[in-house]
């Protein structure tokens, strides 16, 4: 199936084009981007992120987490400390907050992996589209359509300021 | 419309051009080369060091904490201080990292990274301060709670288990930062590196190649990260000084210790982003990336953590007064005149005088002066600490046990060790990972190029 890389030097122009591509019907798109740019987090996919979800299971765990192990422990061997209750609520919310930090903090990295779909391709093997310039300051869109739309896709690209079109068999 | 020919999908082929190399990739880069001979003895200097100190400390595991200065009713000194100092030097990277990246404050791109790196050695030399004054090493695992043939639990109500809980969130979250910001920085030399490295890098960037599902799971990530740093870094130093606060010992049971304690340690990572930065932008000619600008804006951070930390020093000694406790008063005395004014003398200057230099703008752009300063705030923010532990404990309520302490040589020796600690830990680093968020940076240079019509992007005016 022929594969067109476009290579732009704005972010922009790949959000508009991805958009109106995917408005075409073409829906095997790639984006490659040297730099986080916010315009591209809604071209190919408008949904929030999914990492939310995992950053909030984590620090909800990590919440009830801290606050079980305190009381359940302070039942489990009970010793009275300076005439306090057992199991006194106010101290105990400091390790609660830590643990919803670090089960949040550790459940975001992780949910970073796997919505971001990492480790990403075969070891050591980068896409056959890829290209270390768009580890330089270029960003790439490709495209993966039929024999009779090259010449469609070709022109948006180029009427969407792409610097490059590549037609590459991948 | 006629789909075309087969043969002129074929004719359309042709073999891409050669891309222009990034400036911002090479010169960034660059600092990775290959390392001088300069490099190398300073290496072998802090590797050697760090073992002889090693070896020291190994000494005192075998005869006892006897050889440090601990003299009753003085017994939380050196290593202690040196633990706090090092804590509070740690706060500056999640600042920058964090809190600034939630302000949407572009100018910490250039200084993040090595912001990170350091409070996560910084965080790694403070751990070893606590199983260094627990003496006893091989029982130092008993502050954790683990289930044991006692049945017994750790006291959940002590801050001493507070700090345990806060200081290993803080040292996994920080690494977590750092590691996750690093990734596409690292996909970028893996792209660019052959051998070891190479092979190295491709294992560590898990195959970034920065599709837009990889970086809107990282922008995201990144959000989420800083949302949780922020809190944490605020709690961190909170809770160390509550290590302090929570006791009765007079000029330690204040209320403002938590706010006093965070404000001075941004005071003090600040200047040591500086101290380390300094010397690392005109060795490696990074002064296209990390300009003036750069350093004038921490310097404003340097001066305002400074006022905060100067208020803080008039407020304790004005609570003393008004308060009319004839305890807190004579503590407060001594501090500032008996047995130890030295310390409090240069605490109070080198965190709450020298700095107000940086009012002017002169100063603040002098990177001479600025370098000077920096290292006068790291040392009086270490005397910071002195003062605060060793002055509040030698002078308790009871005159029958006032002592005085001073430290040992050993405790000197790791506390010497404990910079040299750090510092190696930063100086492989520099060879290893970029020193600056390339990619980061990359971000102001294509978002100025598209402002500017493209062609010369003026680096230095990168704000």
């Amino acid at each position: 199936m022929p594969t067109l890389v476009g290579v732009f030097s704005q972010a922009a122009p790949v959000a508009a084009l991805a958009r109106r591509l995917r408005d075409r019907g073409f829906g095997d798109l790639e984006v490659y981007s040297p730099v986080p740019a916010h315009e591209l987090d809604a071209a190919l996919d408008e949904k929030p992120s999914r990492v939310r979800l995992w950053t909030l299971i984590g620090g909800l765990t990590g919440m009830v987490t801290g606050f079980v192990m305190t009381i359940w422990m302070s039942y489990d061997f009970p010793i009275t400390v300076g005439g306090k209750a057992l199991a006194s609520i106010p101290p105990y919310v400091v390790i609660s907050f830590e643990l919803t930090i670090l089960f949040g903090g550790v459940l975001t990295v992780l949910g970073f992996f796997w919505v971001g779909g990492l480790p990403y391709g075969r070891f050591g093997k980068p896409d056959a589209t890829y290209s270390p310039r768009f580890s330089a300051e270029d960003f790439g869109l490709v495209v993966r359509c039929e024999d009779r739309d090259v010449a469609e896709v070709d022109g948006l690209f180029r009427a969407h300021d792409a610097k490059e079109v590549t037609l590459v068999e991948a | 419309m006629t789909p075309p020919p087969a043969m002129s999908v074929a004719a359309m082929m042709r073999p891409p051009t050669q891309a222009p190399e990034s400036p911002a990739n090479r010169d960034l880069l660059a600092v990775m080369g290959r390392p001088s001979l300069y490099y190398w003895l300073l290496l072998i200097f802090l590797v050697v060091f760090v073992h002889a100190v090693g070896a020291v400390w190994l000494f005192q595991v075998y005869k006892g904490l006897g050889i440090a200065g601990y003299k009753h009713p003085v017994f939380w000194g050196v290593y202690i201080v040196t633990f706090v100092f090092w804590v509070g030097i740690a706060h500056a990277g999640t600042l920058i990292s964090a809190i600034l990246y939630l302000f949407r404050s572009k100018w910490r791109n250039a200084i993040n990274r090595s912001a990170e790196a350091m409070t996560v050695f910084a965080v790694l030399t403070a751990a070893q301060f606590l199983g260094i004054h627990v003496g006893r090493i091989w029982k130092s695992y008993f502050i954790l709670p683990y289930p044991n043939q006692r049945g017994l639990w750790v006291n959940f109500k002590s801050p001493l288990v507070w700090d345990t809980f806060a200081i290993s969130t803080y040292a996994t979250i920080s690494i977590l930062f750092l590691f996750v910001g690093l990734i596409p920085d690292i996909a970028i030399a893996r792209d660019r590196s052959t051998g070891w490295r190479r092979l190295l890098y491709t294992a560590l960037s898990f195959g970034w190649v920065g599709t837009a599902k990889q970086w809107k799971a990282f922008n995201r990530a990144v959000l989420h990260l800083s949302g949780l740093a922020t809190p944490l870094v605020l709690s961190v130093h909170s809770v160390v000084s509550w290590d302090f606060a929570m006791s009765i010992v007079p000029t330690w049971h204040s209320t403002i210790f938590a706010p006093y304690f965070v404000a001075g340690a941004i005071f003090s990572g600040f200047a040591m982003v500086l101290t380390v930065m300094i010397p690392v932008r005109r060795i490696f000619a990074l002064e296209a990336y990390i300009t003036e600008y750069h350093l004038e804006n921490m310097a404003r951070f340097i001066l305002l953590t400074s006022l905060i930390v100067g208020y803080s020093y008039g407020m304790e000694f004005f609570m003393a007064w008004y308060s009319g406790s004839e305890f807190e008063r004579s503590a407060w005395w001594y501090r500032a005149f008996g047995d130890y004014w030295i310390s409090a003398w240069v605490m109070i200057s080198c965190n709450a005088i020298f700095p107000n230099i940086l009012w002017f703008k002169w100063a603040r752009t002098n990177v001479t002066i600025l370098f000077i300063v920096s290292v006068l705030v790291n040392i009086g923010m270490w005397f910071e600490r002195y003062v605060i532990i060793v002055i509040g404990l030698s002078h308790e309520f009871n005159p029958d046990v006032w002592n005085h302490y001073l430290p040992s040589l050993p405790e000197l020796t790791i506390l010497a060790g404990s910079f040299a600690f750090f510092a190696m830990f930063f100086v492989i680093f520099i060879k290893l990972f970029p020193v600056v968020a390339i990619a980061e940076v990359k971000e102001l240079v294509i978002h100025e190029k598209a402002h500017h019509g493209g062609g010369a992007v003026a680096h230095g005016e990168m704000h």
